[in-house]
């Protein structure tokens, strides 16, 4: 499974960071918006100012974020908050393991560090590079600084914006998301198999997002996905 | 402050968890039934993860939806992205449910 190119320390880093960056420019248009709302939202229920970008940097994962400013009171259920965070970014251990496998030639040292920065996002354009001509850290980083400065800097304006700016989502802002998952989908495609694990994911999660409590859509979802591909694997 | 601790004990749970899948997996020999399913499996993340996009239920969001799929099928990220938003604009002005 891992490629056996040799190439990304050869590669010039410098270029390959700015095609990161490059590939993020797009992705932001669809961070703004729901960074502005993440940063109003948060305001409307008790977080302090300074807060607001507090846990978008330290935390930095919008779904656990949206969700804890949902379930926040003064002072916060810590223990509840913790819980939810955990469900919402469950996925990133699932994300990790499909990385690991290429990330066996860097420096542990290197690779914890620059893990804090891997995001739906990221992860998804970096596997699919790295399923193509090996994994480039540059590359990850180049994107990752373009979606951490702007995830930071706009729900901080939000933030600060907040109840001057009404429903941004309100116009059609909100497509961006989808739009951007679409095309990393599209990365993912492996012929008509993949539509059977994609449905069932899709549909389980549908389902827990109406029925159950906030954070339980993504990893159930997710679960019933793996579940049929294991099913199709069966040789 | 609890809101500051609240904060700092996320951001533990949230770094744990995007580095457990690979620690777990740095160095594991990974059976090909496994390789399989782990190539399915991202594909299976992110679809779950845009469940509240579908499940709005009004028309107008299912409408944009699909013509935002059809146009990432064949366009660049920033096309797809002015497409998704241009149609969930319009369907939403035309197509009040």
């Amino acid at each position: 499974m891992p490629s056996e190119r040799p190439a990304p320390d050869v590669r010039c880093r410098k270029a390959e960071y700015w095609r990161g960056l490059r590939v993020s420019l797009p992705i932001m248009v669809g961070f703004v918006p729901f960074a502005l709302v993440l940063g109003a939202q948060a305001r409307m229920h008790q977080f302090s100012l300074l807060d607001v970008p507090l846990m978008t940097g330290l935390n930095f994962g919008g779904g656990s974020e949206f969700a804890a400013v949902g379930l926040w009171t003064s002072p916060p259920h810590m223990l509840l908050i913790v819980g939810v965070t955990f469900l919402v970014n469950s996925r990133h251990i699932l994300m990790g393991a499909t990385l690991a496998p290429y990330l066996r030639r860097i420096p542990s040292k290197i690779m914890l560090p620059s893990l804090f920065f891997m995001c739906d996002e990221t992860w998804a354009l970096s596997l699919t590079d790295a399923r193509k001509t090996g994994f480039s850290l540059p590359y990850y980083m180049g994107i990752s600084s373009g979606l951490y400065g702007s995830w930071i800097v706009f729900t901080f304006f939000g933030a600060l914006l907040g109840p001057i700016l009404g429903d941004v989502t309100r116009y059609g802002f909100d497509m961006a998301f989808p739009a951007v998952f679409f095309v990393l989908l599209r990365g993912m495609w492996k012929g008509v198999g993949s539509m059977l694990p994609w449905l069932a994911s899709l549909s389980v999660a549908v389902a827990a997002y109406l029925v159950l409590p906030k954070g339980w859509y993504v990893p159930l979802g997710a679960l019933a996905g793996i579940t049929v591909s294991w099913m199709q694997a069966r040789t | 402050m609890m809101s500051v601790l609240t904060i700092v004990l996320m951001a533990l749970t949230t770094y744990s968890t995007r580095v457990a899948g690979y620690l777990l997996l740095n160095n594991a020999v990974i059976s090909p039934r496994t390789a399989k399913v782990m190539e399915a499996a991202p594909g299976c993340v992110l679809i779950a993860v845009l469940a509240p996009s579908f499940a709005s239920g009004k028309v107008a969001d299912l409408a944009a939806l699909a013509v935002t799929a059809l146009a990432a099928s064949r366009c660049s990220l920033l096309m797809t992205v002015v497409i998704g938003v241009a149609s969930g604009g319009l369907f939403r002005l035309f197509l009040p449910m």
